[in-house]
């Protein structure tokens, strides 16, 4: 820094180079794929359609098209028949703590929670991922093409969340997903008043949560105006006023104020989540999700209105006094709320449920439709590829089987919303990642390399 | 909604029979739940129990058309927390832990039938429990029991009938963990003759300040056989906990047995019966490092014994989502269905319950489609021949607001 210092005299210069050129960028870049034929499937798009025994062509990593009896034109096309098999997109997973709470589950590896402090908007998920986690290599066995690591609940302000693709990579530049905006972690409720409470400190009840995030906010949107005054000053002021001081905490805030970093936040209880959208509209900024959100179903509509996803739990409950209102119905209300504009999101939070989306999202669609609800397969799928890729902020590269679209898709053996289906393939940018007819396809990541047997791997 | 508000009070006006001496179900597919393939049928309940099976012409009060529906035994759930913990993090509404007992310690006075987890778990097609003390860092915990999901105030059920531990609890060395658990047992085998007062002065009972009701837990697992579950996923515990359990003659069930493939062939002769959860594939531990979605599958055609765990709280029926997952990877269904029924209560011991055969209480599920697929529901639950209302909370709280969305 000293050396660029002196190159670039000029202050303001200094600071785009901060502020512009992000560190820990995505490095993945997509090997290149074959042109790949999905013939005679049975599909759910994630736009909400279906078809039977319909084709989808694969060329450059990208969906080209989906329809009957199509034709390639490379000829070194790989043909898959797939009769009587399903495909659907690639499966995204809005909320996990893969590499951030790794298996084994030991305290080396317990990165998911700075809970030193309430608010710890300066510090990204990221930095704690473990590349070598197992649990990656299982989630994509499960039809997993896309997650979303977020920090824990601990804090009120927990940090930036990161969205990653589920490839193998020694560094976590080289798993980010390209060009995915980061998230903010924000909880609400039982999980911040209980950690900081029990030290004496604030927040220990949650008008003390209300207060801990207006604070904070109060100090962004100052922080904010600064640096825009600052901005928005000529050149030749810029160089007679220091620019204000960088604050990590701050920038990350910032961001969210200006509508780049996306807030995904925990809340469980209805009166709670309906605060947190006064909150963001006191400070103008937008909350992407309510995560867990076991009470959504009761304020639907609020939700729905302000455009807000639910990404939601098919039936976990009880754990905590804040789950304790739990209805199976509560994603299918979310998803039927004002006349099916509702954004409903199947997250797992758990590295088992993240390989069983597709179950999930059969539980929570059934419910719905056992109340009275009339809501397609087809429609269900969406909770758990094209929503949740909404959500991320990456609705326009994946989430569904779309032309142009990345191809991430999944073939299971069976319809997937039916527990005895299999993912039985799974692609990537049109890379087929995983391949049940082939075990040497499994990721094996270096934790899993010879631990029992030394001459093969954990899993096989 | 029109319709279905026609079934809901068909539904309704079935129930209000619900003391009604007989139940005739017609044209069901059941399963009996002792391992062997459905068959179409017809199941006659009178005073409780089931009465006849097969192909029936009787005139009962009650009778429900099962055509294309399926009938199974009401599940039994052997590891759960069911009347005993109400919400988990806060400590005021669990009974599961003990203050000064150990191994004598007894969950059974404190279960609460009017728990919300009981109509919750039985409206999704459990009809009953074996609930459990949490563990604690002594490889034997304490005593649970068995409870049927009736939500009467006269509990219905088998006081302190298993004993509960784990190995891997404590902070020392799994080796002490295993002499402890042999020392105790070894205690145990001297309170063979009631001499309980004598035993607790041994320098074992003394250092552990060990009670009379630990002692006379401790005389009937180690002399009477009581049921004995201990959980641990390290292939090493498992066999030298097989060597312990021929040693003292043991009743001796595992749970978790995660790295179980690795002793696959002793585990097979042992002849133990095993408590698994099926979906539970992540190496969470360095114990557990060979976990995988096929142990049901290399188990069931080992020959082992096999019942379900449900990892998750509160949801102990969910154990019929690990038993799809188990099956979708090799696991025989009709061995999964009788996992969740005559398994359990052969295993444990339970009297009458389990199978659909004649003489057994009648605790029946008739359900909407495969009830190994999580989506499908129970359409009917049958305990000891009472028509069980299927309203939850969850279901109070669904029509309330369900109802407003669907009126705007």
């Amino acid at each position: 820094m000293k050396i660029i210092n002196k190159l670039f005299t000029l202050p303001a210069l200094l600071l785009c180079i901060c502020i512009n050129a992000e560190p820990f960028d995505s490095t993945y870049i997509a090997e290149p794929s074959a042109t790949s034929l999905l013939k005679n499937a049975n599909i759910y798009d994630g736009e909400g359609n279906e078809f039977f025994g319909y084709d989808v062509l694969i060329v450059n990593g990208k969906i080209e098209a989906i329809g009957l009896n199509l034709l390639s034109k490379a000829n070194n096309t790989v043909e898959y028949d797939l009769s009587g098999m399903w495909v659907t997109p690639g499966i995204i997973d809005l909320h996990s703590h893969m590499g951030v709470y790794s298996a084994p589950g030991v305290k080396t590896s317990s990165d998911g929670n700075e809970s030193t402090s309430p608010v710890t908007a300066d510090v990204w998920a990221e930095h704690s991922v473990w590349t070598q986690d197992p649990q990656f290599s299982l989630a994509l066995q499960g039809g997993v093409t896309t997650f979303h690591v977020l920090p824990g609940s601990a804090n009120l302000i927990g940090g930036r969340g990161t969205t990653f693709k589920n490839v193998q990579s020694n560094t976590i530049q080289g798993m980010k997903f390209p060009d995915a905006p980061h998230s903010l972690k924000m909880a609400c409720g039982e999980n911040p008043k209980r950690v900081y409470g029990s030290r004496r400190q604030a927040p220990s009840t949650r008008m003390g949560n209300i207060a801990g995030y207006r604070k904070a906010w109060i100090k962004a949107s100052k922080y904010r105006e600064n640096m825009n005054t600052y901005e928005s000053k000529s050149a030749e002021a810029k160089e007679i006023v220091s620019p204000p001081t960088r604050d990590l905490e701050m920038d990350t805030l910032a961001g969210v104020l200006n509508g780049e970093i996306l807030v995904q936040n925990h809340c469980y209880r209805a009166e709670e989540m309906a605060m947190m959208i006064d909150i963001a509209e006191e400070f103008g900024y937008k909350i992407t999700a309510f995560h867990h959100a076991v009470e959504a179903y009761k304020i639907a509509d609020l939700l729905a209105d302000n455009g807000i996803c639910g990404a939601l739990w098919a039936d976990w409950w009880g754990f905590k006094h804040e789950a304790y209102d739990m209805v199976q119905e509560n994603i299918a209300i979310i998803d039927q709320a004002r006349n099916g504009t509702g954004c409903a999101v199947v997250h797992s939070d758990d590295a088992i449920g993240i390989q069983h989306l597709n179950q999930e999202a059969a539980k929570a669609l059934a419910a719905g439709n056992r109340a009275g609800f009339n809501i397609s397969k087809a429609r269900a799928m969406k909770w758990i590829t094209s929503n949740p890729a909404k959500a991320a902020g990456i609705e326009k590269t994946t989430g569904s089987l779309v032309k142009g679209k990345n191809a991430d898709v999944v073939i299971w053996n069976k319809n997937p919303f039916s527990v005895y289906a299999i993912a039985q393939k799974v692609f990537i940018d049109g890379n087929l990642m995983f391949d049940r007819d082939d075990s040497s396809s499994k990721p094996v990541s270096d934790f899993d390399l010879g631990i029992i047997k030394p001459n093969s791997s954990r899993t096989q | 909604m029109k319709n279905f508000k026609l079934l809901l009070s068909f539904i309704f006006m079935v129930s209000i029979n619900v003391n009604a001496s007989d139940t005739l179900i017609k044209n069901g597919t059941i399963h009996i739940g002792d391992g062997s393939e459905a068959f179409v049928g017809d199941i006659y309940i009178k005073n409780g129990v089931i009465n006849s099976i097969g192909n029936l012409d009787i005139d009962a009060s009650i009778t429900i058309d099962a055509e294309g529906k399926i009938i199974t035994p009401g599940f039994i759930a052997p590891m759960t927390a069911v009347g005993i913990i109400e919400i988990g993090s806060l400590d005021v509404t669990r009974d599961d832990a003990a203050d000064y007992l150990n191994m004598g310690f007894s969950i059974f006075r404190a279960f609460n039938p009017n728990s919300t987890l009981i109509p919750w778990n039985r409206s999704n097609g459990l009809t009953s429990v074996i609930t459990l003390p949490q563990q604690t860092s002594m490889p034997l915990a304490g005593m649970g029991s068995f409870f049927v999901l009736d939500g009467k105030m006269d509990v219905t059920g088998m006081k302190d009938m298993v004993m509960l531990g784990k190995m891997g609890a404590s902070s020392g060395s799994r080796s002490e963990d295993l002499d402890l658990l042999e020392n105790l047992i070894s205690l145990g085998k001297l309170a063979r003759n009631k001499n309980y007062e004598k035993v607790l002065e041994s320098p074992l009972a003394e250092f552990f300040e060990l009670h009379l009701q630990d002692i006379e837990a401790l005389d009937k697992v180690a002399n009477k056989k009581l049921p004995l579950i201990i959980e641990t996923n390290r292939a090493t515990d498992i066999k030298h906990l097989i060597d312990i359990k021929n040693k003292y003659n043991l009743n001796l069930i595992l749970a978790g047995i995660e790295d179980a493939p690795l002793v696959l062939n002793e585990l097979a002769q042992s002849g133990i019966p095993v408590i698994i959860n099926p979906m539970d594939n992540i190496p969470n531990s360095f114990d557990e490092l060979s976990s995988s979605l096929e142990l049901a599958s290399i188990l069931n055609q080992a020959g082992v014994t096999i019942m379900f765990d449900s990892a998750r709280s509160h949801n102990y029926h969910l154990m019929r989502q690990g038993a799809g997952n188990a099956v979708a990877y090799g696991m025989k269904y009709e061995d999964a269905i009788s996992g969740m029924s005559k398994i359990v209560a052969d295993v444990f011991g339970i009297k009458n319950r389990g199978s659909l055969v004649k003489g057994n209480f009648a605790d029946v599920v008739i359900w909407e489609s495969d009830p190994l697929e999580p989506a499908s529901m129970p359409l009917y639950v049958i305990i000891e021949g009472e028509q069980i209302d299927l309203i939850t909370r969850s279901s109070r709280l669904k029509d309330r607001y369900i109802n407003k969305l669907i009126k705007n």
